[in-house]
């Protein structure tokens, strides 16, 4: 029976054909349907007028008091503008809306004029009561950054082209926390009429509007016709959401990107390979460091504390973690930025040391301890690594434990760490931000939540908030850095940098240590491709 | 018992599981550690601040009354507040259905194109040259992980040949066919192997069934033979496991759509499991949980439409 069947089944490989075919078809109409995005048509010979960003994150609001995802906020400070601007370095201020302003000898009365020229990107004047309204919503946002203005006594607009902040009490980095992201000046009226639709289809008066906004794919900025400051060179910005690290990559190697966020550290060289392309660090404000939990008792113990750093070769770290792309750690502080304590060195690597220091703090055969780690954060599971071998020398057994984000954070907050790897990244230019987090035991974040307290610490940053004098402020900030130098209660391993994949063809592109590129961005131009 | 007899029983049972899925997904996001406050602040997290989230979004309530609080919404067709896009659940949700529905009923659409032909001419020449082939090819292209073969698909198709977008959803119908053809695809492949599998063993089973030596001997042209008596009833095998896998070719698009960067309900669910956003995870948790059930139920109903003893069958 199958035998006859076989000497009759000729002609039906048709099937095999009809499949191809439908493939085919589908294809082809596809092509004519929906062309492919056209990276923009070049406004002169040269240059392009689109600018292509891929980002690995999704925004999270483009409402300036919420967010709290970094590329949502380097993307907003293009759409708002505030009272003055961090400059390109991140140590200084520059003038935004406020033109110049005056601080009372006191250092309790802040007087700002605005500039008259500023307008909102639907032809709206910008007014002083536009940017009372805007702090003080973002100051009364509940779990929002109101308490950097705690300070601050009243917000009043005596008239429309000047503002007064008075305080109740001396408020040293009152400047920078206006310079921040959260304090983005909104329009008023229509964000009081829309409420949070606004933020769907944002109005500012930064150097670009939003003209198309989902927050998971696409975002599509066109430059602000009635911006007063430099006018930008690029018409168009495409920010693409593209999470996977293999995908961005791959959209800069074929040019549909110019700039790709966070290429893996894994796929650096195959990137500077190409001749088109490269890899950009730009020395950012983070700080990687291992927290070690005094709940656990033997980080209690100073010399334990000590010991760990001796027994650590930074130098491993940045090479393996970060493939060299980074700076040992020393100080707490992040090393691009004010009243750095640039006299502080990283702890040598020292093992014998560490072993003498364990032997005296009473642990001469080591411990067991566990580290936690995030789950996908590639260089940080490499450092895991590393510092598994390197303390198993010195006598201490450490098991990694890998969480997914929130649940590693949730452990290291609350105390269940014994040791946890986390970093930091600053929001102002002001050091008082990073001291209240990392060093003031009662600042909110158990000096980033290692539990450690120490008294003179937690005084030197309440008087270094109160200190107008920057010299003096300086002496202070040095002397918090040193007390926590040697107390360790955290490990600081090293400082990375932002990593942007950018091709040859993008001439100017520019990150401040704070990561915006906002100002970059006005003056950048994108050469044909 | 009529052929659809079993669909007022199966209807109940798709409440009961329902109900069952709003139970398990509630409470097992709240065991996870991590709180949408934690989320909320990141490294700027103090405890005076989670407190003040926590009050805003109604967390701070005992679970059991956030529990009815919930399923008092529900029924009312209201799935909750996005706490990160603030908007409500059901409109986030509805904005991310898109390019899921399109990617798995274009890589089901493929999947029939790709695995018919190849399936049913594998098992009427079985051990012939396009059995020999499709073995090996899809045998590979089973064991190749989705987000591997997505990323190998890319490199060929766009990189290399510039004949398709690489990431991205489009716009129009034919705009979005085009942009998911390599996400479908790679879908499609693996999903491929068991349906050309199953086919090609339903084939030679049927074609040494009688009543296809009878239609031959009736004198019936052999051609005619395939098409109406051994390609129907083989096709009829396959419905049940095309169902059945439906539902596995749901889970597979959470990996695709990160690969090519498509805004659908799999990114959406992952990124709001991180964002511990609980009321668009328990929304697209039932979402698919509906999706599988109705399917499975379509499979049964279809099967039965095609075969009036199934109906029977489960109906007993």
């Amino acid at each position: 029976m199958n035998r006859a069947i076989t000497t009759q089944r000729r002609s039906r490989i048709v099937g095999a054909g009809i499949a191809a075919l439908a493939v085919a078809v589908v294809a082809g109409c596809g092509s004519s349907g929906g062309a492919a995005p056209s990276l923009g048509t070049g406004s002169s010979a040269q240059n392009v007028s689109t600018l292509v960003i891929a980002n690995a994150v999704k925004v999270d609001t483009l409402d300036p008091e919420a967010n709290s995802v970094n590329e949502s906020i380097w993307l907003d400070q293009n759409l708002y503008s505030r009272l003055l601007q961090p400059n390109s370095t991140g140590t200084g201020l520059l003038p935004d809306l406020a033109s110049s302003w005056k601080i009372a000898s006191d250092g309790l009365t802040y007087t700002f004029s605005l500039r008259a020229d500023a307008k909102f990107s639907n032809g709206t004047p910008v007014t002083a009561s536009d940017v009372v309204y805007s702090i003080k919503r973002s100051r009364a946002f509940s779990g929002g950054w109101g308490f950097l203005l705690t300070a601050v006594k009243t917000i009043t607009a005596p008239d429309a082209h000047t503002v007064v902040i008075t305080l109740s009490e001396p408020h040293a980095p009152l400047l920078a926390d206006l310079a921040m992201y959260a304090y983005s000046v909104v329009p008023a009226k229509l964000v009081q009429s829309q409420g949070s639709k606004f933020f769907q289809h944002p109005v500012g008066s930064g150097p670009f509007m939003v003209t198309s906004y989902s927050p998971d794919s696409e975002v599509d900025l066109a430059v602000n016709p009635y911006f007063y400051g430099t006018k930008p060179k690029i018409k168009k910005v495409r920010v693409l959401i593209v999470p996977n690290d293999n995908t961005r990559v791959l959209m800069l190697e074929s040019k549909k990107a110019d700039i790709i966020e966070n290429p893996p550290g894994n796929l650096i060289q195959q990137i500077d390979a190409n001749p088109d392309l490269n890899v950009k660090l730009f020395p950012s404000t983070r700080v990687d460091f291992v927290q070690l939990d005094e709940h656990f008792k033997p980080f209690k113990s100073q010399l334990v504390r000590e010991a760990l750093n001796y027994a650590i070769n930074r130098k491993s770290i940045v090479q393996l973690a970060y493939q060299g792309h980074a700076t040992a750690g020393a100080s707490f502080m992040p090393y691009k930025m004010q009243y750095f304590d640039d006299s502080i060195s990283p702890y040598p690597y020292n093992p014998t040391k560490a072993k003498q220091l364990l032997a005296q703090a009473g642990y001469p055969h080591g411990f067991n301890a566990f580290l936690i780690t995030v789950s996908g954060d590639v260089a940080g599971q490499a450092e895991a690594i590393v510092l598994k071998s390197e303390l198993a020398s010195v006598g201490i057994n450490l098991s990694i434990q890998s969480y997914e984000l929130l649940t590693a954070y949730n452990k290291e907050d609350n105390g269940h760490s014994e040791m946890g790897e986390r970093y930091w990244t600053n929001d102002i230019i002001d050091p008082d931000e990073v001291a209240t987090f990392g060093a003031d035991c009662q600042g909110g974040a158990n000096a980033f939540n290692s539990y450690w307290c120490n008294s003179q610490a937690n005084s030197l940053v309440a008087k270094a908030r109160a200190e107008l004098n920057s010299g003096t402020r300086q002496q202070m900030y040095n002397q918090i850095q040193q007390i926590v130098y040697q107390q360790s209660p955290f490990i600081v391993t090293d400082y990375s940098p932002y990593r942007y994949g950018v091709g040859d063809w993008v001439h100017g592109f520019q990150v401040t240590p704070l990561g915006n590129y906002d100002l970059s961005l006005e003056t950048l131009t994108v050469g044909s491709h | 018992m009529t052929r659809f007899g079993m669909l007022p029983r199966r209807l109940v049972h798709l409440v009961i599981i329902v109900f069952g899925i709003t139970v398990v997904t509630f409470f097992l996001l709240r065991l996870i550690p991590g709180d949408p406050a934690l989320a909320i602040l990141g490294s700027n997290y103090t405890h005076t601040r989670a407190v003040a989230i926590d009050n805003f979004l109604g967390l701070n309530k005992p679970i059991w009354t956030q529990y009815g609080v919930y399923m008092d919404r529900l029924f009312h067709g209201n799935m909750g507040f996005s706490f990160f896009y603030d908007e409500s659940a059901t409109t986030v949700i509805v904005s991310h259905i898109a390019p899921t529905l399109y990617l798995v009923c274009f890589s089901a659409v493929l999947a029939a194109l790709i695995s018919f032909p190849v399936g049913f001419i594998a098992g009427i020449r079985s051990s012939g040259v396009v059995d020999q082939i499709s073995r090996v090819f899809f045998t590979l292209s089973f064991a190749m992980p989705g987000f591997w073969l997505g990323i190998i698909l890319l490199l060929i198709f766009s990189v290399h040949i510039h004949a398709f977008p690489l990431s991205g959803f489009g716009s129009g119908f034919f705009g979005h066919l085009y942009y998911l053809f390599l996400p479908a695809l790679t879908i499609a492949l693996g999903f491929s192997t068991v349906l050309v599998r199953s086919l090609r063993a339903a084939t030679i089973t049927t074609l040494q069934a009688e009543f296809v030596d009878t239609a031959l001997m009736k004198g019936i042209k052999y051609r005619q033979v395939l098409w109406r008596h051994v390609f129907r009833n083989s096709v009829l095998a396959v419905v049940a496991v095309f169902g059945v896998n439906l539902a596995y070719l749901i889970s597979g698009t959470v990996l695709v759509e990160n690969v090519f960067s498509l805004p659908g309900l799999g990114t959406l669910l992952v990124s709001s499991v991180s964002d511990r956003d609980y009321p668009v995870v328990q929304g697209v948790t039932l979402l698919f949980a509906v999706l599988i059930v109705v399917i499975n139920l379509l499979t049964d109903v279809v099967q039965a439409a095609l075969d009036p003893r199934v109906g029977q069958e489960i109906g007993e």
